[in-house]
């Protein structure tokens, strides 16, 4: 299913283009996701570059390096921050040089010092302070966000596929299976989700993979009716008639006629597909029944935000402004390409 | 796609109101039933368990005792009335003390800390157990035939009016071993020649309770019994768990649910409350007279531990447990205005009770914890230090034996094996993992990783577990952390899908730790050895629901279990406490884990304490009911609370008249 940039789609992203504020925002929200992607360069408790006895070592990537390696006394991965130091006493002209902030977001920064929250100090490179276990609040944001980013796009590509698989099924053939697939996803709808997370939790380990099986086992319905209807109507255009007459299968068809022709309706919604997987699992991680620790999540944060509202208020805030701004972008981006895809071109947003 | 937040909030919603509904009202008044008839048949069918008997058949040259020599508990400046504020995280399921839902933080209040048993452990006195009495006026011991002889006290009374007789303790081994009770555990052990062989009845007052074995701690077994009221549960039969659910069970202690409290509550239930019998028999007793001094004990259900902390902040509550270093130091430290002032009391306290086994549990029926050299590299790799000194704040101490605080039966010397990398990594190499994989995990020669999991169901002690697993990485050990739902965990270590599980055992103040249950073999193992005793068997599957997870199956500790179970020698149990100790620690699949010497509380400036606290064998402050509220006090103390320039003498005090000395 080929998805020639024809003319209209051209026009559309064009239009996508002159909507600014929409624009910047999914700009923005690139940039983030790509910083998310690479965040191992910025914020991690590896160093980017060592260099050694005249030798140059890349630790960021790849099997750790013990720290016998550097002539430390140890087998286990080096303490990078504790061999910048260590060189720059020693004097010899080694280096060590760092990411911006040196801390993994599983490791605890305070070493050898009592667990308790503790608030920014940028002299330690804790932008936001640290969580109730001495762990970095940026890191573990920022790395949260991949997480949920991951769980978004699986949640994308299980949610699309299902919902488009059925919806046009349904649409094109119509008719009894239309009607017992409909009647099947009614009976769905109504198992309650959370009882079931609540069920599986207590069984298995939920890891990211299972999560999104989950959330979507109970997410795709939504997308069947836009499916259905939109097939329907397309079924019914002379070009779909021509296309049987040709002889072609009904796969062909639904790939190579009817889906390009739908599809525009579904782009409208990813973004808004995205801000929902976000809250889910925020939710469920909040709630105790999401990834498992001490994997970084905005969910855990929220929930030691709150339990330590007067105590360590900075976990709140930046959880809480990380996730509103994560999702105005989103938003934004979501109405702007609402309405660029918009067949009627003069509407509310104009 | 977008309603997610709000399918999740209303399914919660769902949840809590289904929850919140889901009960047999009182109103549905069930038709009379009479179990008289029944009961007094299954007596007659089992003459040789319930034994009727005159007092001219008491046995000659019995030695009565009565503990009156023991010092009184409390104290005598207590102050009667007022109204203790505490708090429960739900509201009780049910008012039954036993069946289904009735094991909860309720039951408490209805039985175990206020109901009065014949005679009770003296709580605070140095040296071995020694008992005072409760319901009964005198005792006598003959350990050589495994008989306690009770005499009630003739002014023992229900809550309800009745005198506590005979009948109620035949009628609750009838009980305790019904069918119609739902509750397996009772049915065992009160069970036919499970425990306890026979009971006499010699006439209204006087009864004795012969037992299966004769143990150190036999007198116990039968003192602190609580009788059962026969004539309130004439109508148990097969509908006893919705019948008796919201009927309040007549009791000898001090407080009970009174039916208007209970007709409220079938409206709101954002509190219950205790009120205290004011002609309560034991009023004037000695070692009660200075206890369960509040009129009243009202308990609001707050189910987040962060809105009960808001409450007593606020001076809803009258206490708060301070065990968390979190509060101890961050939310309410010495230096804070409330505590300066004077308006909150802060007091620790040293006791000496047996300690909750809190530790790694190592399942060796796992193929990889079967090796030793294994368990012991991870002994090695288990930093407990750094966990009591990072996350306790090095308030708490290292356990060192499975079985610590119980005094002298607990091993002298032993002591647990301490975080060091180095002899972690050797133990690791001998058992073949001698290579650091990419990540820095060890692997062996078949390219198989040292990872093993842990899990647990203490939600709020994950970050010990995370703290052990950074630790861990650095002896090349991964821990797969799995943090799961408290009767989650608790199912997959029952049946022993674990590898190695953090959990801990309440143990109640005993003579001497128990062994059976956690290690002998016939718990670990269906058939543990072939027909010799000793080989282990190539196909023996592990036996589910038992408590010995960590598989263990010695014969030589079999043999020493099975011999200390038979023991009424308490230096020969000692002997043999020791030495199984010794082979526990040589097996190594326990690594002990910490213990708190004490517990912390703080408390608003109207409740009253005795000058030296508490009793030794108090496992939180108001379990032995010796506070007091002092009314008066509390008007003037809400004031000061928003008036910043009153104070009063501080108060922070510990007391450590049970500390071990050093």
């Amino acid at each position: 299913m080929a998805l020639r940039l024809n003319p209209i789609t051209r026009k559309k992203l064009r239009r996508f283009r002159s909507i600014q504020r929409g624009f910047w925002s999914f700009v923005v929200l690139t940039l983030l996701v790509v910083f998310a992607l690479t965040a191992e360069l910025f914020i991690n408790n590896r160093a980017l570059v060592v260099s050694h006895e005249g030798k140059l070592y890349f630790p960021t990537y790849g099997a750790m390096i013990p720290g016998e390696t550097f002539g430390l006394d140890y087998g286990w991965e080096t303490n990078y921050r504790d061999l910048r130091d260590h060189f720059r006493e020693e004097g010899r002209g080694n280096w060590v040089f760092l990411p911006p902030v040196p801390f993994s977001p599983l490791e605890n920064c305070y070493p050898g010092e009592f667990i308790h929250p503790r608030p920014p100090d940028f002299a330690r490179a804790n932008y936001l302070g640290t969580d109730t276990q001495n762990r970095d609040i940026l890191a573990r944001l920022v790395y949260g966000f991949r997480n949920a980013l991951m769980f978004a796009f699986g949640f994308m590509i299980g949610v699309y596929g299902l919902g488009i698989l059925l919806g046009c099924t349904m649409g094109y053939f119509g008719g009894i299976f239309d009607l017992l697939v409909q009647r099947l996803i009614e009976i769905w709808s109504n198992i309650p989700f959370l009882y079931i997370v609540i069920i599986v939790a207590s069984i298995v380990r939920p890891s990211l993979g299972w999560l999104v099986a989950i959330t979507v086992a109970f997410s795709w319905m939504g997308m069947t009716y836009y499916m259905r209807t939109g097939t329907y109507k397309e079924k019914a255009r002379d070009y779909v008639a021509a296309a049987q007459v040709l002889g072609a299968s009904d796969a062909r068809v639904i790939l190579h006629h009817i889906l390009p022709n739908t599809a525009a309706t579904l782009v409208t919604f990813v973004p808004f597909t995205v801000a929902g997987a976000i809250t889910s699992l925020t939710a469920l991680d909040f709630l105790g029944f999401g990834l498992p620790v001490p994997t970084p999540s905005w969910g855990e944060l929220l929930k030691q935000g709150t339990q330590n509202l007067i105590l360590a208020p900075w976990i709140v805030v930046s959880a809480f402004t990380a996730m509103t701004i994560v999702l105005t972008l989103v938003t934004f981006v979501g109405e702007a390409v609402r309405e660029a895809f918009d067949p009627k071109k003069f509407t509310l947003y104009e | 796609m977008k309603p997610h937040p709000t399918i999740l909030l209303s399914a919660l919603i769902v949840v809590l109101i289904s929850s919140g509904c889901s009960r047999g009202g009182r109103d549905d008044a069930p038709v009379a039933h009479d179990n008289t008839a029944e009961v007094d048949a299954y007596y007659a069918a089992h003459p040789e368990f319930f034994v009727r008997k005159t007092p001219a058949d008491l046995p000659a040259g019995l030695q009565w005792e009565n503990g009156s020599h023991l010092p009184e508990i409390g104290s005598p400046q207590r102050i009667r009335g007022g109204t203790w504020n505490g708090r429960i995280q739900d509201f009780p399921r049910t008012l039954r003390i036993v069946g289904p839902d009735s094991n909860s933080a309720f039951r408490g209040y209805l039985l175990d800390d206020i109901a009065i048993s014949f005679a009770t452990l003296h709580p605070d006195i140095p040296g071995p157990h020694q008992f005072v009495p409760g319901l009964a006026e005198s005792w006598a011991v003959d350990l050589p035939n495994r008989t306690v002889y009770v005499r009630i006290d003739p002014d023992a009374r229900w809550s309800d009016g009745p005198a506590v007789t005979t009948d109620d303790i035949f009628f609750m081994f009838w009980f305790f071993q019904s069918a119609y009770i739902q509750a397996p555990w009772f049915n065992n052990y009160y069970g036919i020649g499970e425990t306890y062989t026979q009971v006499i009845r010699y006439d209204e007052h006087t009864f004795a309770v012969t037992l299966k074995e004769a143990r150190p701690d036999l007198a116990s077994r039968v003192l602190l019994l609580s009788p059962v009221a026969r004539h309130f549960y004439r109508e148990v039969g097969d509908d006893f768990v919705t019948r008796y659910n919201w009927r309040f069970v007549p009791t000898t202690g001090a407080y009970v649910v009174t039916d208007d409290e209970l007709r409220r509550t079938t409206t709101n239930r954002n509190h219950i409350t205790l009120t205290r019998l004011t002609d309560w028999w034991a009023n004037d007793k000695p070692y009660y007279r200075y206890r369960y001094n509040p009129a009243e004990i009202r308990l609001r259900v707050i189910r987040e531990t962060t809105n009960a902390w808001e409450g007593f902040l606020a001076g809803d509550l009258d206490a708060f447990g301070m065990n968390l270093a979190e509060y101890n130091y961050d939310r309410l430290p010495d230096s804070h205005q409330l505590v300066q002032r004077g308006l909150i009391h802060k007091s620790t306290f040293y006791n000496d009770v047996p300690r909750p086994t809190y530790g790694l549990w190592m399942n060796t029926a796992r193929p990889l914890l079967a090796s030793r050299d294994i368990r012991l590299g991870i002994q090695h790799a288990a930093n407990w230090q750094l966990v009591i000194d990072q996350y306790f704040r090095g308030d708490y101490v290292r356990m060192n034996t499975t079985a610590d605080g119980y005094g002298d039966m607990t091993h002298p010397t032993l002591k647990a094996r301490p975080f060091d990398i180095q002899l972690a990594l050797e133990h690791f190499a001998r058992a073949g993992f001698s290579r650091r994989g990419p990540d820095g995990i060890l692997v062996n020669d078949r390219g198989e990783r040292l990872s093993i999991g842990l899990t647990t169901g203490y939600e709020s002690l994950g970050p010990i577990l995370t703290i052990l697993q950074q630790e861990a990485r650095k002896a090349g050990l991964h821990f797969d952390v799995e943090i799961l739902d408290a009767s989650a965990a608790w199912k997959k270590v029952q049946e022993k899908n674990h590898d190695i599980t953090f959990t801990a055992f309440n143990v109640g103040v005993e003579l001497y730790p128990r062994y059976w249950e956690t290690y002998h073999s016939v718990n670990a193992y269906e058939q543990p050895y072939l027909e010799d005793g000793r080989t282990p068997n190539p196909d023996r599957r592990p036996k589910v629901q038992t408590n010995n997870f960590q598989s263990i199956a010695i014969p030589e500790l079999d043999a020493l279990i099975d011999q200390y179970d038979r023991s009424d020698n308490l230096d020969e149990m000692r002997r043999m406490a020791h030495q199984m100790e010794e082979i526990l620690h040589e097996d190594g699949s326990f690594s002990p884990g910490f213990l708190m010497p004490f517990y912390r509380t703080a408390t608003w400036r109207w409740v009253g304490w005795p000058e030296t606290f508490n009793a030794r064998y108090s496992r939180d402050a108001q379990e032995i009911h010796v506070h007091w509220i002092d009314e008066s006090k509390k008007a003037e103390t809400l004031q000061a609370r928003r008036d910043e320039t009153r104070s009063f003498p501080a108060e922070v005090r510990t007391y450590d008249q049970w500390k071990p000395r050093e």
